[in-house]
């Protein structure tokens, strides 16, 4: 197998990589190489930082029309974590109002309950959408780690499971081959591994 | 739920591990000795959250701090956050690069105002964590060698106003003493943090971690106390406390075994 770290400059991603070692992913590149990026069987776009940066690295290194390319037509496997998931949608307020790469249509903001501690950090439950594929074997309510500022919400069916941190918000989403989570499965122990490993083996 | 977390704290100084008793360092042994009195790798698989702190006292040497911290975070999958001696963009850059997912920055919080602000900007709130060392209500900075003018409630109202992500809150004269920790000094200043707060300094044993978990808003417990928590001594207190219905998160540390290299030779 043959998966393809996406590297637009965000983000640490040495535990991304430990995670894909640890399950015996023998090949693992991390790369922006449209070449690369064209041969890989699944891809990991991670990504810690602001929207609005993030989405301009992407756009200067082109990578926009390669990831809508392969993912909408080609339906490459890909798994957004973190920021990468909120990338894959449609806008975001953080900083100022910027547009994602669109192919799921939500939109970020920041928590609307002034009460609560941000950033959400820390190891929460999420509640399981009963017809997840990434999910497959993790018990409802299994703990995640989350560090994030700004929160995802949408009014389509995208097949998510939630989390409750004031309100709740989309914790991770499906549709076809397009997948995301808001935590960071790969600090999130054998919980984390497990969903990895249903990406790879299972979209 | 948003669960509590314990946090295990090493305290590195020039190629050493210390056990810190209010802020006096006893060196306790390198890399390989950690290795094997706390078969890190292994006891990681039960842990929340790692800090790992470079406390040298004057020039911090941060390319040789980044290649221990790589071999720390070898195979650990958790969150880790490394500081010391942040003075620039480029040091955070390099702890980063090196497997931090968050860095904890102190001395700046006084005297680089416009760099916490540019970090913050750089890196997100969520990756930065503002670590206060006091003593009763004064702020010490340069690893509590150095008193700051403002008092304990004003620097953490301006550390607030910086966007720090995290606050990890330490007590100097509790530090290293396993008398439990300075809960009279945080109930002070609770009401002031909007930040997830951490505490640190005092803690001995369990009871002392329920303690600190038993408080609203304290969102983290740490320790550093390499002596009283020997081995797989916190691992053991965590599945205590986990046991007692506190609210810590959950997994099958079992599933470890069976994970791993389990896509190996896996076709498509």
């Amino acid at each position: 197998m043959n998966v393809v770290i996406i590297d637009y400059g965000m983000g640490n991603l040495r535990s991304i990589i430990g995670a894909l070692k640890y399950l015996g992913v023998e090949k693992i590149s991390v790369s922006n190489n449209t070449k690369k990026l064209r041969e890989a069987d699944k891809l990991i776009l991670p990504g810690v930082g602001s929207f609005s940066m993030a989405m301009r690295n992407i756009k200067t290194l082109k990578l926009d029309q390669y990831l809508k390319y392969e993912v909408l037509e080609k339906k490459k496997p890909v798994l957004g974590i973190c920021l990468g998931m909120q990338l894959m949608g449609k806008s975001s307020t953080e900083d100022e109002l910027s547009f994602g790469l669109g192919f799921i249509n939500s939109k970020v903001e920041m928590f609307p309950d002034m009460s609560i501690k941000v950033p959400h950090v820390g190891f929460n439950q999420v509640r399981v959408n009963k017809e997840s594929i990434l999910f497959d074997g993790i018990e409802d309510l299994s703990d995640f780690y989350f560090v994030h500022s700004y929160q995802m919400t949408s009014e389509n069916d995208i097949n998510q499971s939630l989390c409750e941190y004031g309100d709740n918000f989309i914790a991770s989403y499906e549709v076809d081959n397009i997948t995301g989570v808001q935590f960071h499965p790969e600090l999130s122990q054998t919980n984390g591994l497990k969903l990895i490993k249903n990406f790879l083996d299972k979209f | 739920m948003l669960r509590k977390r314990i946090i295990f704290t090493l305290i590195y100084e020039n190629g050493f591990f210390n056990q810190s008793r209010n802020f006096r360092l006893q060196k306790v042994g390198g890399i390989d000795w950690l290795e094997k009195n706390y078969k890190f790798k292994e006891i990681s698989i039960a842990l929340d959250e790692l800090v790992v702190l470079n406390v040298a006292r004057g020039e911090k040497n941060m390319f040789e701090f980044s290649k221990t911290l790589e071999k720390i975070v070898e195979d650990v999958f958790i969150p880790i956050s490394a500081g010391g001696g942040i003075r620039s963009i480029e040091d955070a850059e390099l702890l980063f690069n090196s497997g931090a997912d968050k860095i904890v920055i102190n001395t700046i919080l006084v005297e680089d105002n416009d760099l916490v602000t540019r970090l913050v900007k750089k890196f997100g709130s969520q990756s930065i964590v503002a670590s206060v060392d006091y003593r009763c209500d004064e702020v010490f900075i340069n690893n509590g060698t150095v008193k700051v003018d403002k008092n304990l409630e004003d620097h953490l109202e301006n550390v607030e106003l910086l966007g720090v992500g995290e606050i990890y809150l330490n007590s100097i004269d509790k530090d290293g003493t396993g008398f439990g920790y300075d809960l009279k000094t945080v109930a002070k200043v609770i009401e002031k943090i909007k930040a997830p707060l951490i505490i640190a300094g005092g803690a001995g044993n369990e009871a002392h971690l329920a303690q600190g978990l038993n408080i609203d808003c304290i969102n983290a417990v740490a320790t550093a106390n390499l002596f009283n928590f020997i081995g797989d001594s916190l691992v053991k207190s965590r599945e205590r406390l986990l046991n007692d219905r506190y609210s810590l998160a959950f997994w099958d540390i079992e599933a470890a075994s069976e994970l791993k290299n389990s896509l190996i030779n896996k076709k498509l």
